[in-house]
């Protein structure tokens, strides 16, 4: 299992090298006018494309840029956001805990609820149970990300006044950017339920909580309702099999034959796709955090691409390169522990 | 009393938020803060906290743009027939950083804006007085002598670029502050208002590392980047507000009790990004915004008036401090220019000097329809323009003719075109506009609807496409016809007069006017004070604009600003990024 990990990990300063050649190079196709986009903020600056492109270098070659971004990147400078305004590796301490704390808060109960809920789905098969959770879960699926969204903004925040949007209420935002800055708050780890705990202060963990709960629930919702037709489907595969007949012919009860033996080979196909829900939630997930003004990967990363902004491109590239191949290992190891019958040696 | 009791924990359990405390104003905007140095800054984002956490040396008394007050200053005298300006500085005034403000301050912030100068900053119309370039020293190094100089002419050229930057600023004692400007200028005034030429904090910015105010290391800040420096993320002003925080996205500040004027009423600001309209709007509903950006008249109408507990400032006399056109580019790349299709007389595109004869700009004016421009996209409420000039800036003429919708008209300039054989061959013309923006969009399909109508010969495409490849061809001057705007940078004429209509203007240049008897008109407005004088020079810019048509001013939306009805105190100032101060609000 370890030479297996091992020789995986090895293939990633592979996938590192040949995904910044190719964002590089495609970035080439744009006349240096174009990508003088990202430093234009108003139409006076139109007057002075020329000096900009000048002054950034964006005319230089293919070759000089990217050998001038991989010697800085190999020093640890991954270059400087102009969106995010600061320095590349900056934005992602900033921006990556925002994301991952919300994919925390919603991974794990979307997770839960979505196989217990396909599990009884096929279990009671074609009963109202089953027609319940179908047909919402269709529902949910088919609802694109940005109508739920703005949905529950409207009537859970706006009319119902619940919850909150960003990451804290106002007076907690202001109160903590006085503390940080004489000392008296410290971000040890960027999440504010966590930092609350390590401050000592449970009402910015319990503030920051209630202020999850709606993209979370925007997240499982939309997510979710993919994960339960899978599992529900994956499941009545399995309930179809021999050897859950033949489970049933020894006289074993239908909970153990359910739970024990048909649901843990029905997990198969789940564990792939939370995998990547997963990391494409720590990743940042734009609308959700465009809608409920949460300052993560997702937002930066969106607005990067709109303005051309080239360092936060190429770093954002990066790092999913190394999520997406870390969740991939991941979800490999997890399938011999679900299935006795996979081993790597 | 025990059932209120328990409504409390509730609703605080709940997260049932009420409207902030009265002395913390939030604001919620769209577009992030690109920098907090004021020599970098240029966008009205980043002006926006500038202008309340640093000082100029003179302001606009509220909201007049003709009447200034002083505040870094207590007076100034202009010596020399307009070429020297001296100012006499206040006493007692304290940066953020507890240090005291003198002159060398000033001076310094002055040279710094001079000696950096990036392509992308305001640098370039201070440098434009007090230097004579307009660009910084490299850049006019580059200018003057070729890309590869001999290094001993290019070390003659930097120095006497320094020594005109040292020069033009000088600090005498502790409080007197000259500038010698490289020739009479009418406009230095008003370029001295500009959020950005405000005095930082000298000793604290050279102790963490900016540069040291000496020519030891000047050439090393030539055209920096300023956005990775200390003063990006770093404030010391001297104004009644100090930044506690900014990370890239919201920005919190609070009262500084140190300062010198009258004590602000809101204590604590923060002003926060929510790029999602409708986000803003519910939080406005539930009072935990103060103030939201409201992008449209429309939303406006729709979404925002009748909320319960929310007030809309507006006024008929109310008008941005800018100014947009439509122009008709009488040189553009005659090369490789995918937007003029053949580029011959031969109805399958249009010549390069296709809008060189006077008819077809005519026509192509007399296709916008200005009324239809106010009543969908502005829903009735915006301001048509003589010339492109705000309506509140000296010299703006409100009695000149308008272009506006004429088919009769069209059709006349249209049979003259080209001695009358533009009528019989057609042409094709692209018209670009940026997603997103719906004035240029309207327009652009306001000149197909209303040309191609009148000679099926014509044909007119429309074509949206993103900002970087609007950007590139508007920069590679391929447009025969564009529609672009100008915010003031100061409140004189000649910032909008000079760029939209002089020959060497950056609009002007762009789409190859060549007039004369225009830039005499300009240039001599550029020469003398006496503003009665300066006005009718404009006037009779105004009037040759109308009558050669080089561009068409279209019209701007009214203004107007959304709080909650607690805010009092809230005016419009065009040239304030913000609109308003923080100081000058408070919460009833």
């Amino acid at each position: 299992m370890l030479t297996f990990t091992v020789r995986r990990l090895l293939q990633l300063p592979l996938v590192l090298f040949a995904v910044s050649l190719i964002i590089v190079g495609m970035m080439q196709f744009l006349p240096p006018s174009a990508r003088a986009a990202a430093f234009v903020k108003s139409e006076q600056q139109l007057a002075h494309i020329d000096e900009i492109i000048k002054q950034y270098h964006l005319d230089a070659p293919f070759y000089v840029q990217y050998w001038t971004w991989v010697q800085n990147a190999l020093h640890g400078n991954f270059g400087f956001s102009r969106v995010a305004k600061k320095p590349v590796l900056e934005a992602f301490a900033e921006k990556l805990p925002v994301s991952a704390e919300l994919a925390f808060y919603a991974f794990l109960p979307m997770l839960i609820v979505s196989i217990w809920l396909g599990t009884l789905a096929a279990i009671y098969r074609d009963k109202l149970i089953d027609q319940i959770v179908r047909v919402l879960a269709v529902l949910f699926w088919s609802i694109p990300t940005f109508v739920l969204g703005i949905a529950l903004v409207a009537v859970v925040y706006g009319y119902l006044r619940l919850f909150g949007i960003g990451r804290l209420p106002s007076d907690l935002i202001i109160e903590l950017a006085q503390a940080s800055a004489v000392g008296k708050f410290h971000y040890y780890t960027g999440f504010l339920t966590l930092d609350g705990l390590l401050n000592g202060r449970l009402d910015v963990t319990w503030a920051a909580l209630k202020h999850l709960v709606l993209p979370a629930l925007t997240l499982i919702l939309v997510q979710g309702a993919q994960l339960v037709r899978v599992m529900r489907s994956s499941m009545l595969d399995e309930l179809g099999k021999d050897y859950v007949r033949t489970a049933r012919a020894k006289g074993l009860p239908d909970r153990v034959v359910y739970y024990k033996h048909a649901r843990r080979n029905a997990l198969i196909p789940i564990i792939t796709l939370a995998g990547l829900m997963f990391a494409f939630m720590i990743n940042g997930v734009v609308i959700t955090e465009t809608i409920f003004n949460l300052p993560g990967l997702g937002q930066w990363a969106a607005l990067a691409a709109v303005q051309l902004d080239q360092p936060a491109i190429l770093g954002f590239a990066l790092l999913t390169a190394v999520i997406v191949t870390t969740a991939n290992i991941v979800v490999d190891l997890l399938y011999a522990l679900v299935d006795p019958r996979i081993r790597y040696e | 009393m025990k059932k209120g009791l328990l409504a409390g924990i509730l609703i605080s359990a709940l997260g049932l938020a009420l409207a902030t405390p009265k002395d913390t104003f939030v604001h919620m905007t769209f577009g992030e803060v690109d920098t907090l140095d004021p020599a970098q800054a240029y966008d009205t984002a980043s002006n926006y906290i500038i202008e309340n956490v640093y000082e100029t040396l003179y302001t606009y008394k509220k909201d007049s743009l003709t009447e200034y007050e002083p505040l870094l200053a207590t007076s100034y005298e202009i010596k020399d027939g307009g070429k020297t300006y001296v100012f006499h500085l206040r006493k007692g005034v304290k940066f953020h950083s507890g240090n005291a403000m003198t002159c060398k301050d000033a001076e310094y912030s002055f040279e710094r804006v001079l000696v950096t100068n990036p392509g992308d900053s305001w640098g370039w119309f201070l440098a434009e007085s007090l230097v004579g370039y307009d660009v910084n020293a490299k850049a006019a190094a580059e200018e003057k002598l070729g890309k590869n100089p001999d290094p001993k002419k290019l070390k003659a050229f930097l120095d006497d670029y320094w020594k005109k930057i040292d020069a033009s600023v000088e600090c005498d004692g502790l409080y007197t502050l000259t500038f010698h400007l490289a020739k009479p200028d009418p406009t230095f005034f008003a370029k001295l208002l500009y959020a950005g030429a405000a005095i930082v904090d000298s000793k604290w910015a050279i102790a963490h590392g900016e540069w040291s105010g000496t020519k030891k290391d000047w050439e090393a800040w030539i055209g920096k980047d300023l956005r990775q420096g200390y003063l990006h993320n770093h404030m010391s002003g001297t104004g009644p507000y100090k930044l506690v925080k900014w990370d890239g996205k919201d920005v919190v500040a609070e009262a500084f009790d140190g300062y010198w004027g009258k004590k602000p009423k809101i204590k604590k600001v923060l002003v926060q990004v929510v790029n999602e309209e409708p986000t803003r709007i519910e939080a406005l509903k539930r009072g935990d915004a103060d103030r939201i950006a409201v992008t449209s008249r429309a939303v406006l109408e729709s979404q925002v008036r009748n909320i319960p507990g929310v007030k809309v400032w507006e006024n008929k006399n109310w008008a941005p401090a800018a100014a947009g056109a439509v122009f008709f580019n009488q040189a553009p790349a005659a090369k490789d220019n995918p937007y003029l299709g053949s580029g011959k007389l031969d109805g399958q595109g249009v010549p390069p000097d296709f809008f060189k004869d006077e008819h077809v700009r005519k026509a192509f004016a007399y296709a916008i329809d200005q009324d239809a421009i106010i009543d969908e996209l502005y829903l009735g409420k915006g301001v048509k323009l003589t010339m492109a000039l705000p309506p509140s800036f000296l010299g703006y003429d409100p009695k000149l003719p308008i272009y506006s919708y004429d088919p009769d008209k069209m059709e006349a300039h249209f049979k003259k075109a080209f001695g009358g054989k533009l009528w019989n061959t057609g042409f094709e013309i692209t018209i670009l506009y940026n997603e997103g923006n719906r004035v240029r969009q309207t327009i652009a399909e306001m000149f197909k609807a209303n040309i191609e109508e009148i000679n099926p010969k014509f044909k007119v495409k429309v074509q949206g496409v993103q900002w970087p490849d609007f950007i590139r061809a508007v920069s590679k001057r391929q447009l025969p016809v564009f529609i672009l705007g100008w915010g003031a940078d100061y409140a004189d004429p000649d910032n909008f007069i000079y760029t939209f209509y002089h020959s060497r203007g950056y609009y002007g240049n762009k789409i190859g006017i060549k007039d004369q008897e225009m830039d005499r008109l300009i240039e001599e407005a550029r020469t003398i004070t006496d503003a009665k004088k300066r006005a009718e020079l404009y006037h009779q810019v105004g009037k040759r604009a109308y009558e050669t048509a080089p561009l068409v001013p279209y019209p701007l939306p009214s203004p107007f600003i959304v709080t909650r009805n607690n805010v009092t105190g809230v005016y419009y100032n065009p040239m304030l990024s913000g609109t308003f101060l923080w100081k000058d609000i408070e919460k009833k």
